[in-house]
């Protein structure tokens, strides 16, 4: 069984960029002991699903309060799917806390597209279309060759970025939260559609 | 070439250098633009599309104009590819509607702002996805 999105946040490890702790949950009874151990000293969790048959639109609670964590997991898995169990220490939804900005880089042969929004979750960017700023930089020599929007992310924040995912191969797009504390990417997924837009 | 053939074909080569004209002016007529989801160009009459069911009621070959394509409109799309163009008010390049679109070959524009508002139904439109441009014709 392959599943997509599992192996597209094992890649952020494999490029070596931040990521809140995860563990997955194939099986809820044999990985009960796992699912308390990750809970322990958590008030709010985020559960993804990932499921090897249907890849779109997937069901997820991204702030998940422990009491209700164990629940949840164990429906998701009898539904068939698999759980991605993240660490959560902020408010994803409701909030839009101006200092948190989402987006979506895409790496396509000469250029990067990146695409922003202020807040999280980043599913109301790719969802919902709430984008604020849109940007295409080449990559040889970071100049912005198209801008839509507001500007909402710093120059020095956006560079910092894009030199973190340099080494990561065309046709794939990077989804990222930065906060003031820092990075997280959520994963790395194959867009074999994005070739179009190297056009 | 009898001097009346050559008058009727340099009068032919005219008109058609004036339509071409003509079909050039109208279409630089830029009425919006917007983020480059799906390139292509398309050429066809607007559909205002509010709910995602409207979707599954286009007959014509026409192009989508909505606020946004919510999942339930995108799943639609697979099942109408009598759709030649959308046009969306939010979104960008990386929404689900924008990557099915690519899929399927379908030129797109995102994030126009106000294209379900500006634009009306029945109006020929002239789409270009590679720049993100709607003209009108």
């Amino acid at each position: 069984m392959k599943y997509k999105k599992i192996e597209s946040i094992k890649k952020i490890k494999k490029y070596g960029l931040p990521f809140p702790e995860t563990i997955f949950i194939f099986d809820f009874k044999k990985q009960e002991e796992a699912i308390d151990r990750f809970l322990k000293n958590r008030e709010y969790v985020a559960i993804r699903t990932d499921s090897a048959k249907n890849t779109d639109f997937l069901p997820y609670n991204l702030r998940c309060h422990k009491k209700k964590a164990k629940k949840t997991i164990k429906k998701f898995n009898d539904e068939g799917y698999a759980v991605i169990l993240h660490e959560q220490n902020h408010i994803p939804s409701g909030v839009i806390n101006k200092n948190h900005i989402s987006g979506n880089i895409v790496i396509l042969e000469k250029c990067w597209i990146i695409e922003l929004m202020r807040g999280e979750p980043l599913s109301s960017l790719t969802r919902k279309g709430e984008i604020s700023e849109y940007l295409k930089i080449r990559k040889n020599n970071l100049t912005e060759v198209a801008h839509w929007g507001k500007r909402i992310i710093s120059r020095d924040i956006l560079d910092k970025i894009l030199r973190m995912i340099r080494k990561i191969p065309k046709h794939k797009v990077i989804e990222f939260t930065f906060r003031p504390e820092g990075f997280y990417f959520w994963q790395i997924r194959e867009d074999k559609t994005a070739k179009k837009l190297d056009k | 070439m009898t001097p009346v053939l050559a008058v009727a074909e340099k009068s032919i080569k005219s008109a058609t250098a004036n339509k071409i004209n003509i079909f050039l002016m109208v279409k630089k007529k830029i009425i919006l633009t917007g983020i480059t989801a799906s390139p292509g160009n398309a050429f066809g009459k607007v559909r205002i599309v509010k709910t995602s069911g409207e979707i599954l009621k286009i007959k014509k070959e026409e192009i989508v104009v909505a606020p946004f394509l919510t999942p339930e409109a995108v799943v639609l799309l697979r099942k109408n590819r009598k759709i030649k163009g959308i046009i969306t008010d939010r979104g960008g390049s990386t929404s689900h509607a924008a990557i099915l679109a690519r899929e399927f070959g379908i030129p797109y524009i995102a994030g126009t702002g106000t294209a379900s508002k500006k634009l009306k139904n029945n109006t020929a439109v002239n789409l270009d996805g590679g720049t993100g441009t709607v003209y009108e014709v």
